[in-house]
């Protein structure tokens, strides 16, 4: 089947251009450093060779740089499997990772542990919050009868107003002097905090979760037509959705907590990726990854390198490109349907 | 015993009861024709067969299995339904959507083979759809998703088919080549139970029925003999003809009552 | 000539008159050249009679009022950024709200005169927008310095923009400004720059994202005053988001920290410590910190103070 062989091709292909966006986003940066010499930084740290980088400008290089292209590329991948996801449970194409009240409640405990002052629990706080949000969202889902694909988007819909509420509440009771302008840059997303141990957190996520909901890229399609159908195919439809949506929840839970609520990635990449190789799952879902990774990449380099020496938190830079995207995407459905 | 034998079978849809206590049974290598006005629980009765809706107490047996006790997906290889009105939104190709008839065949991480694909260009053949297998599936008619669907639980291989009024959105050639489908089907050992609301084509192209009304059985057998006016009258208060002519299939005549 | 006089007497008293004034003008301050009204951020501010009630929001106005000696026409105080100065830590004043007050609690308060701090504090939704309150007779005051628009923003800001808001001010209320205007020269003429061509980032907020004092505000100033080179003076702001990667880059030889309640200097602190690139700039590894309190790096009376107090701190770093 041709778009079998072209799968593979675009699994190459993206692959590449995944380790093409990491070794060259970072020699990007406000650092006047050259791309040699940021190589041979790294490749020291790895074991290879020496660096002739003063320990500040070594440091640039392998404690800001580095780590942030990787958290970058994780997060991207994250947040675009967990889009497919969405968008496959609800069968609904315009469904993003932050449907069930996930960004939300992440923002509300990372708000919260920002104000308080305390920089150090942010990822926990906002895991916490994510966890929370999600449970609250399930069970009001769950209250009024069965739980359906249409019930929890409403459900979750309540729970992110309720939860943007409260974030807002707080903003505005305590917030002082320019304090307000960390947490927006938070609210946006923003990769300008991503350290190790950020990277830690979000390749162990795609490991845990990312992985397993990338080989369920069959049973997805299984869900093709609708419940019942699967069910015939032999799919255990509760277990398979309660199962692919815990996954898709600790998996941007994750990648909420170390770089805030970064919108349209999750949203608009699956539906690029369907352009390119069309929608069966088994191959949608790694190659969304991989693309997803390189776009964040760059999106993150345009947003710290743009307006050089001063920084935009990454939302922004991924609102810009996917609001309008989005509004194609809007048009093409009104036209076909 | 060969075929499928239910008892007992009760289904509630948000506590009102659809189906009552039915026992029905289709034989093997037969295409059974499943009838009764709108509302009598047929498609009910056929997703419960099916083992997609849940039944309070019953037992399904078929073929020496007890459906509602197997393994998910032997139970997907064993039975295939084809439903009225599945659609979908994701543009899938005629051919992949097809495909997805052998996932209980494959399993979640098996690769196709060529085999696989094989089986799949026969379903598409036999359901008069192979020109079609590149063509995406969102853009087709009610009639071509129809057959796309048959020939996915076709691609499935099953040993019981169950179909929920497969003829609706089909043009009278379309409809008269899928009964002969079934029929093909049947020949070769398949158990066909059909969904029919058309009892002109229940008369010419169905071996049994069952017929159903407000949730219960009300008669079964082979559809020459139960099929009769007088159960055509009580069921649907219709006046009805059996016409039968030499060498071609029976049908039947209507008029309204008085 | 005493007909001419008597005339613009009479026309003078006849323009006070007209715009509601039933008191006489006082004899104006040394300093006012005219009963011309103030073109103040775009918005004509009339010099008529002095204000009696003022509110005052954010810091740098109520201490303007203060150090010209108006304490007393305070009647409220709103949105201040820290603790007055020591020399007027006895001066209790009333508060009329933590952050901006809403209009409501502003015309409840009966003031004829509102000075802001900035002029986002003008705002529907805040203290109410300057044209409304001008019609209910309550005049307005923004500090020239914080200007959004850019042809009344300072290009860069100089002392010399800071003695004339003090010269306006006085000329509002109608008070002598001269001995104000000579104890901030002779405290600016007191302060030695220092000439070891150091550099400076001033750490005003921020943890991932560096919110730094920029090229053309009140950090630019106080830095050149004290002779330190600003890293990021080519950023045309008065403060801006920054980055660690240039901060780190440029490898500052000290670093001011801004010290408020919402972001003291211990988090700041923390903040470069945890850091793992940052910890290892000499001035964070040396403790080469310089603190100002947020209150006084606004632009206000109290930046010659505030230069003067950091030019001494600098001085005690290089002696020990």
């Amino acid at each position: 089947m041709a778009r079998t062989a072209n799968g593979i091709v675009w699994t190459v292909v993206l692959a590449a251009a995944v380790i093409a966006s990491v070794t060259f986003a970072v020699t990007f940066g406000p650092a006047q450093i050259s791309p040699a010499e940021v190589w041979g930084s790294i490749l020291h740290h790895l074991g290879i060779g020496s660096t002739s980088l003063s320990p500040l400008r070594d440091s640039i290089v392998w404690d800001l740089r580095l780590p942030r292209v990787l958290t970058a590329g994780a997060v991207g991948a994250g947040l675009s499997i967990s889009g497919v996801v969405m968008q496959a449970i609800t069968r609904n194409p315009l469904a993003d990772p932050y449907l069930l009240g996930l960004s939300s409640g992440a923002s509300l405990g990372a708000v919260a542990v920002l104000l308080l002052g305390s920089a150090l629990l942010l990822p926990f706080a906002a895991f916490l919050g994510a966890v929370i949000a999600l449970v609250a969202t399930l069970l009001l889902a769950s209250a009024f009868g069965r739980i359906t694909p249409g019930r929890t988007i409403l459900a979750g819909i309540a729970v992110s107003a309720l939860a943007g509420a409260v974030t807002s509440l707080i903003i505005f009771w305590t917030v002082t002097g320019d304090s307000y302008r960390e947490i927006l840059s938070w609210l946006l997303g923003s990769l300008a905090g991503a350290r190790w141990p950020a990277v830690g957190i979000a390749f162990v996520a795609i490991i845990v979760a990312g992985v397993p909901i990338m080989l369920s890229g069959r049973v997805l399609d299984a869900f093709a037509f609708g419940d019942t159908s699967a069910a015939t195919l032999g799919i255990n439809v509760n277990a398979t959705r309660w199962t692919l949506l815990t996954a898709t929840a600790l998996l941007t839970g994750a990648m909420v907590s170390v770089s805030g609520a970064i919108g349209f990635v999750g949203l608009i990449l699956p539906h690029a990726v369907r352009l390119l190789v069309g929608p069966r799952h088994r191959l949608l879902l790694p190659l969304s990854a991989l693309v997803g990774a390189s776009f964040l990449i760059w999106a993150d380099t345009a947003a710290r390198s743009l307006f050089d020496p001063r920084e935009l938190p990454v939302g922004i830079v991924t609102a810009i490109i996917g609001a309008p995207v989005f509004a194609a995407l809007l048009a093409r459905r009104r036209v076909s349907s | 015993m060969s075929g499928l034998d239910a008892r007992q079978i009760t289904v509630r849809l948000d506590g009102t009861l659809i189906i009552d206590g039915i026992d029905c049974s289709a034989p093997a290598g037969a295409v059974t024709a499943l009838i009764g006005p709108n509302g009598a629980g047929k498609s009910t009765l056929l997703h419960a067969l099916a083992t997609v809706l849940p039944t309070s107490g019953g037992v399904i047996r078929f073929e020496n299995d007890d459906l509602l006790t197997m393994k998910r997906r032997s139970r997907a290889r064993t039975i295939a339904l084809v439903e009225q009105d599945a659609s979908t939104e994701l543009s899938l190709s005629v051919a992949e959507v097809v495909a997805l008839g052998r996932i209980p065949h494959l399993g979640p991480f098996a690769d196709e083979s060529a085999q696989d694909r094989a089986i799949v260009r026969s379903a598409l053949d036999t359901v008069g759809m192979a020109d079609f297998a590149h063509r995406d599936v969102t853009g087709l008619s009610g009639g071509e998703r129809q057959r796309v669907l048959l020939a996915r639980s076709i691609a499935q291989e099953p040993r019981l088919l169950l179909l929920d009024e497969p003829t609706n959105h089909l043009d009278i050639s379309a409809q008269l080549s899928t009964l002969a489908l079934l029929h093909d089907l049947a020949v070769k050992g398949v158990t066909v139970i059909a969904a029919l609301h058309d009892l002109t084509l229940a008369a010419g192209w169905s071996d049994y029925v069952i017929v159903l009304s407000a949730g219960h059985v009300v008669a079964a057998g082979a559809t020459a003999a139960t099929l009769t006016p007088r159960l055509i009258d009580d069921v649907y208060g219709v006046h009805a003809e059996i016409v039968e002519r030499p060498g071609q299939r029976p049908t039947i005549a209507f008029s309204p009552r008085g | 000539m005493p007909h001419a006089l008597r005339t613009l007497g009479a026309l003078t008293t006849a323009v006070l008159m007209l715009t509601g004034c039933a008191t006489v003008a006082p004899a104006p301050a040394p300093s006012a050249t005219s009963t011309r009204p103030l073109d103040n951020c775009g918005v004509e501010v009339p010099v008529t009679a002095p204000p009696k009630r003022v509110i005052t929001i954010k810091s740098t106005s109520t201490e303007m009022l203060l150090a010209l000696g108006l304490g007393d026409r305070i009647i409220g105080t709103a949105f201040q950024d820290g603790p007055l100065p020591a020399k007027w830590s006895s001066t209790t004043l009333p508060v009329l709200a933590d952050k901006v007050p809403s209009q409501e609690v502003v015309l409840g308060a009966n003031p004829d005169f509102v000075y802001a701090g900035w002029e986002s504090n003008f705002a529907a939704d805040g203290a109410g927008t300057r044209s409304d309150l001008a019609a209910l007779g309550i005049r307005t005051y923004v500090s020239p310095a914080a200007c959004k628009e850019a042809a009344y923003q300072p290009r860069r800001l100089t002392f010399g923009d800071i003695d004339h808001e003090i010269g306006e001010v006085a000329t509002l209320f109608g008070v002598d400004d001269s001995a104000l205007l000579a104890q901030q020269h002779s405290t600016l003429a007191s302060i030695h720059k220092d000439t070891h061509g150091l550099s400076a980032l001033w750490f005003s907020s921020g943890s991932s994202i560096p919110y730094v004092g920029a090229g053309i505000g009140a950090p630019q100033l106080i830095l050149d005053t004290i002779g330190v080179r600003n890293i990021a003076a080519d950023v045309k702001d008065t403060w801006a988001s920054y980055n660690w990667e240039s901060v780190i880059a440029a490898n500052p030889d000290v670093i001011v920290l801004v010290d408020a309640s919402w972001s003291t200097k211990e988090k700041k602190i923390g903040v470069l410590e945890a850091n793992p690139a940052t910890a290892k700039l000499d001035a964070v590894k040396n403790h080469r910190y310089l603190i100002v309190p947020f209150a006084a790096s606004e632009a206000g009376v109290r930046t010659v103070d505030a230069a003067a107090d950091l030019a001494s701190q600098l001085a005690a770093l290089e002696r020990g």
